[in-house]
């Protein structure tokens, strides 16, 4: 029985983080989500393991402890299996140390197939972990997948670029990165939300997998970004006379 | 400090902008070229030289391996890639097989000692981290980061590996309608406040009046297939500095306000007076765009 992994990454809301005056960053208030992008990561497995069911579709995270309150999620929406892999020093992981970890994991679980990665997460959009990981895995890969079909034991892809549009054959096992645009992921039923708490689940120390933890890429600082806004709010009950004094105002800027 | 930089990017144009970055930062640079014609509009790119890599195929990824080995019997501390699709996996891959630090997207970098610093985008561009990464060190850099370099580079060939395993079955150009908010100076964002496709004509009524393109929030395009995926503005579509954004009809979530933010001016019409977007905004009426839409229109015209 093949084995698809979607790989994501469990982040903290961005709507929830908030900059202080002085361009502070509090982060303590943000909760956790499944990184936007990875939800397509998910989808695809699902999708495959729906069109094809000799697939099992498994979850793949790593991350801190608080990681496995992600598990819920992954699995109500397709997912079978949630696998998560810790570490204290998560938190100062980067995309070298994170794709390590995850090809370790992936060499634990048998018979893996296929791989799928999102593009990049939403809180670093990085997109280095799904390229870094085929490496990692000495795996062939393939990112900026819009669509794809299994045919034996090979993977047609349709990659969008910024100019063309791709059709590459890859043979499994492989690592394949999605576009949100090809794999718009589903919302969760009440059913599939109760299914989910019945799934097994497995937890690996990364200590346990002989990896490295520690990033080579260090943060030395974290601020706010300063977008300075006039904020004019145009507060006429004549719709007639805002649309005048903004037209108005946009040339007086001279940009109208 | 006798660096070494090495500068990939998938156009000329976008190459010299790198060598010019490079030339700051490293005490040698070198440009690839992944085809004879690449590397012949790159003779005056300012490099030390242009290495045409002999033996390069499409997808240009493939040529990760090469590359690598390349690199590192070169010595190479940095490497800058322009930050497109192929750009970020070739640059991502290379970091992975020299088991090198990488950084994304950097909107600056200074050396700093024995490697880089860096300044990049987090949660849709809502903070800024400051990241320091040892040499080598894998980056890639968006368009305008760099000054484009001049000066004669001579050119060496240099054969790499290829990785064979992916097998480009057909390539098609895409077919794009030739709008190009990249370059407009006035951009009018559309959202999920239009009811209809049909209603989108109040925004291309106001758009014509002030010489506007017209782009879009991600659901236009993905979700409504109302509009190309060249109107998509946002953290996973199009980045634009216009003079002036006006956004119609959109919350403004963090994704959409991270394309918006090199604008010079936002003005935003939103009906919800709890509309992320007015946070982004310079000027802003709350109020229903179907009644706003056509006494603008009526107002550019005049002005």
């Amino acid at each position: 029985m093949p084995i698809a992994v979607a790989c994501y990454k469990w982040v903290l809301d961005e709507d929830e983080i908030r900059i202080g005056n002085d361009l502070s960053v509090d982060l303590e208030k943000a909760h956790g989500k499944i990184s936007l992008f990875d939800r397509s990561a998910i989808e695809a497995a699902t999708r495959l393991a729906e069109s094809h069911a000799e697939f099992t579709p498994v979850a793949l995270t790593y991350g801190t402890d608080d990681t496995e309150k992600s598990l819920k999620d992954a699995l109500s929406r397709g997912l079978e299996v949630g696998y998560w892999v810790t570490s204290p020093d998560a938190a100062e992981s980067d995309g070298r140390a994170t794709a390590k970890a995850l090809a370790a994991a992936i060499a634990r679980i048998d018979d893996v197939a296929l791989v799928f990665c999102a593009e990049g997460a939403s809180d670093t959009y990085a997109r280095q972990v799904g390229p870094r990981l085929g490496v990692e895995l000495g795996w062939p890969l393939v990112t900026s997948v819009l669509s794809f079909e299994v045919d034996g034991d090979s993977v047609v892809a349709t990659r969008k670029l910024e100019d063309t549009v791709q059709t590459v054959r890859v043979k499994c096992p492989a690592v394949i990165c999605v576009l949100q645009e090809g794999f718009e992921p589903r919302a969760a039923g009440l059913k599939a939300i109760m299914a989910a708490n019945k799934k097994p689940k497995e937890h690996i120390e990364l200590a346990d997998l002989g990896v490295d933890a520690a990033g080579l890429s260090k943060r030395v600082a974290l601020k706010g970004f300063s977008m300075e806004r006039k904020h004019i709010v145009i507060a006429e009950e004549d719709v007639g006379l805002a649309a005048r004094e903004l037209a108005g105002a946009l040339r007086k800027e001279g940009v109208l | 400090m006798m660096s070494v930089a090495f500068i990939c990017a998938d156009s000329p144009a976008a190459s010299i902008e790198l060598v010019g970055l490079g030339n700051m930062l490293a005490a040698e640079t070198h440009c690839l070229a992944f085809t004879p014609a690449d590397a012949e509009a790159l003779n005056d790119c300012g490099a030390n030289s242009v290495v045409l890599l002999e033996g390069a195929e499409r997808p240009i990824e493939g040529n990760a391996v090469g590359i690598a080995a390349l690199l590192k019997e070169r010595l190479a501390d940095l490497f800058l890639v322009g930050a497109t699709a192929q750009g970020r996996d070739l640059a991502a891959r290379v970091a992975a097989y020299l088991d090198c630090a990488m950084a994304s997207d950097v909107s600056s970098v200074d050396i700093a000692g024995d490697g880089v610093v860096v300044t990049r985008n987090l949660y849709g561009g809502t903070v800024v981290e400051e990241v320091a990464l040892p040499f080598p060190a894998v980056l890639t850099v968006p368009a305008g980061v760099g000054e484009p370099a001049s000066g004669e580079a001579p050119v060496e060939a240099v054969a790499v590996e290829w990785d064979n395993r992916v097998e480009l079955v057909d390539e098609q150009p895409i077919q794009k309608t030739g709008i190009n908010l990249k370059e407009a100076t006035v951009v009018l964002g559309v959202g999920m406040g239009f009811k209809q496709k049909d209603d989108l004509a109040l925004a291309e009524e106001v758009a014509e009046a002030m010489g506007a393109g017209i782009g879009c929030s991600r659901a236009l395009v993905e979700e409504r297939h109302w509009l190309a995926p060249e109107q998509y503005i946002g953290l996973s579509g199009l980045s634009i500095t216009p003079d002036l954004y006006i956004a119609v009809g959109i919350s403004g979530q963090v994704q959409h306000v991270a394309g918006i933010r090199g604008a010079k001016v936002i003005a935003a019409i939103n009906a919800d007076t709890n509309a992320p977007i007015f946070n982004a905004a310079d000027y802003a009426i709350i109020g229903d765009l179907y009644e706003v839409l056509p006494q603008l229109a009526k107002a550019v015209r005049a002005l």
